[in-house]
């Protein structure tokens, strides 16, 4: 094949196997995409099951043809002209050798008939001249005389086409002479050259058609193979992307850097994986979004619920003035951790009788706000339906009260829930002032000392151990010069960080009414407020971690 | 018996219940929204082995630097148990730490000690370098 090859080294450019110095470009226009393009349309490829007819490979038998189409005329038309001309100048060779041996054999027939007297012996002549008839090609000799009558001749002269024949002469000196005595003329045939050369051209002919025919089923099997299988594989996984089903192509565990297709294989699985995850993040986005939206929905609903629960609470929590006309001043702090919670607190005046009760039921938010009000009916009902008046006794009735409503009494409750409560009761008249606390202390201070009058260390409610002790009887408290306080530990209970290179710890109560302690000259809504404040800088960053109540009042 | 670790969280605390080893330990915040959620579990374990009788001491290190009511109450329900094995005369060391100046804790500290009678409490004081 390299034999009509070489001359088609032009055509190497469109090498099948697609290396070498083809660039893409090429490649595109030498495979006959270009063709394609401009047949199809590009928006018709882009269309949704354009690619169909592709797949089935219909289009790439086409590319095959229009490959064929434009590279067998060229390698046809090289291959016989080469032949053509090959045959052409070994035609002139033979020919021209014919000519010089017809010259030589003329000659030395010359030189060998001319004896001196050759002319008076035509005998010997016509021997020589018997002689060259041997030759195959002798077609005619003549021999003439200085007059150019002609002497002796064999042979006919033929009737052809002068390009058919050798036709020479020689003259005729004798020896020792220089003057031409006569010429003799040869003719041979070159009939045997032109059926050699006609033979070698029928030859060539034929091997042009049998590399042809080689060469197209070669080129066929190989683009087939090499180009138009693979390429059918890509269509078909393009086709699987179009109707997203990412699919991608197998390279067998082989990629060659400098093959196109693998190259093109290569950056279409990219591509699809690409796709692929830039869907999934897509989708996961687009879950995200809808759960987002329902999680914020939900929000909504628990805020806005939560907002109108608040409502509810602070209606139950009593006139923060509920104590004006009693000669008490008060001031008070409220703060649920979570809009609602689990701090109650309760001022009312009964018989001349200032009553504050300040209560921290077990959790906080609505858990919470739904103990605030199971202790808020118990109170009720002790202080007005029973007409309980000393602060150990309504603990003691909080306690039953709540035990039962819960089920915690023994009948197999789930309840592990209950309170701390601490009750202030001051009588105006007497000018004195009762305290019992279960798990809540009164703060005093006075003259800027504080002094901390701890309740029993068990809350209220929760299901019986044994252990339980509830406070037997009331604190009576020296009123002159104190201030009081009751407070949830979520007022003591303050995460901060005063030392930002140790854990976070607690403020503690010391810390607290030192602080109280400090403002104890201010109003008491400023004492408060002032805490507040300083409570809220000692946490910094840190989030509150439960309800906070203070209830602080003084007898005016 | 299966070792119990629980690494802290916001709302709760580091737990470690090396039952073989004796040795439990809990350390760090803990005011979980569910208290009987978190601490069920840990009681349900302790009870069940401390149902198996033997002469091993216990100890039970805690230093926390926050814990709600409820948590409170659970650690009471955490207590009891050993304050019972105690009873029947099982070594029980319960060490109760807080840091230096932590009134709070400590008191609470010294409100929990007031409940044991067989299991030795002690108060360790953390002094922070």
């Amino acid at each position: 094949m390299s034999d009509s090859a070489s001359p088609a080294v032009p055509l190497r450019r469109r090498s099948l196997r697609g290396l070498g110095p083809l660039s893409r470009d090429d490649l595109a226009a030498n495979l006959g995409f270009a063709d394609v393009a401009a047949e199809e349309g590009v928006a018709d490829i882009m269309r949704p099951g354009a690619l169909r007819g592709a797949a089935r490979g219909r289009n790439l038998d086409s590319v095959a043809y229009t490959l064929f189409l434009r590279i067998y005329p060229v390698i046809a038309m090289v291959v016989l002209l080469t032949q053509a001309a090959i045959a052409w100048v070994n035609y002139n060779d033979q020919y021209r050798l014919y000519t010089e041996r017809a010259e030589v054999m003329a000659t030395l027939v010359a030189a060998s008939i001319a004896q001196p007297g050759w002319n008076r012996d035509p005998a010997r002549s016509r021997a020589a001249l018997d002689a060259l008839t041997r030759d195959p090609a002798f077609r005619y000799a003549a021999l003439h005389d200085a007059s150019g009558r002609t002497v002796v001749a064999a042979g006919q002269m033929p009737r052809t086409r002068p390009w058919e024949l050798a036709h020479v002469s020689a003259d005729l000196v004798p020896a020792g002479g220089t003057r031409a005595e006569g010429s003799l003329t040869v003719v041979l045939s070159t009939a045997a050259l032109r059926a050699s050369a006609e033979k070698q051209a029928m030859l060539s002919l034929a091997i042009s058609l049998l590399l042809m025919l080689t060469f197209v089923a070669t080129l066929h099997r190989t683009v087939r193979r090499h180009v138009i299988a693979r390429l059918k594989r890509l269509l078909v996984a393009m086709r699987e992307v179009e109707h997203k089903r990412w699919a991608t192509v197998a390279m067998d565990g082989e990629f060659r850097p400098r093959n196109e297709i693998d190259v093109i294989t290569q950056a279409f699985n990219n591509m699809v994986e690409g796709l692929r995850s830039g869907d999934e993040a897509k989708q996961l986005l687009r879950d995200l979004a809808a759960a987002h939206a329902k999680l914020e929905q939900a929000n909504r609903l628990v805020i806005e619920s939560i907002g109108y629960a608040r409502c509810i609470q602070s209606s139950v929590l009593p006139d923060h003035a509920a104590l004006d006309r009693a000669g008490i001043e008060v001031a008070i702090l409220w703060e649920p951790l979570h809009l609602v919670g689990g701090d109650y607190f309760w001022l009312e005046e009964v018989d001349g009788l200032s009553f504050v009760v300040v209560a921290d039921c077990t959790g906080h938010g609505v858990p919470g706000a739904f103990l605030t009000l199971i202790v808020a009916t118990a109170l009720d009902r002790l202080l007005h339906e029973r007409g309980l008046r000393s602060p150990a006794a309504i603990l003691a009735g909080l306690d039953t009260m709540v035990r039962a409503q819960l089920r915690q009494d023994g009948r197999g409750s789930e309840s592990d829930d209950g309170l701390d409560c601490g009750i202030c009761v001051w009588d105006r008249d007497a000018r004195t002032l009762l305290f019992a606390g279960a798990g809540l202390s009164l703060t005093v201070i006075r003259d800027g000392v504080a002094e901390r009058i701890r309740g029993e260390k068990r809350g209220l409610g929760y299901p019986r151990t044994g252990r339980e002790v509830l406070p037997e009887r009331d604190v009576s408290v020296p009123v002159a010069g104190a201030t009081f306080y009751l407070m949830t530990d979520g007022i003591t209970d303050q995460m901060g960080r005063p030392d930002p290179a140790r854990p976070a710890r607690l403020i503690g109560q010391k810390a607290v009414t030192g602080r109280l302690a400090a403002h104890a000259a201010l109003p008491l809504a400023q004492q408060v407020a002032a805490l507040e404040v300083e409570l809220a800088a000692y946490r910094g960053p840190e989030v509150r971690r439960d309800d906070m109540t203070l209830i602080a009042f003084r007898p005016r | 018996m299966t070792r119990i670790q629980l690494p802290p969280t916001d709302r709760s605390p580091e737990v470690d219940f090396d039952f073989d080893g004796g040795r439990l330990a809990m350390r760090g915040e803990s005011y979980p929204e569910d208290a009987a959620a978190f601490f069920g579990p840990l009681l349900q374990s302790l009870r069940g082995y401390l149902e198996t009788p033997s002469p091993e001491p216990i100890s039970f290190d805690l230093s926390l630097a926050y814990f709600n009511s409820s948590s409170a109450k659970a650690l009471m329900n955490l207590f009891m148990p050993l304050e019972d094995a105690a009873a029947e005369g099982r070594p029980v060391t319960i060490r109760w730490h807080f840091a230096e100046g932590d009134d709070t804790i400590e008191e609470a500290g010294e409100d929990f000690a007031a409940d044991f009678d067989h299991a030795r409490f002690e108060m360790v004081k953390d002094v922070v370098a």
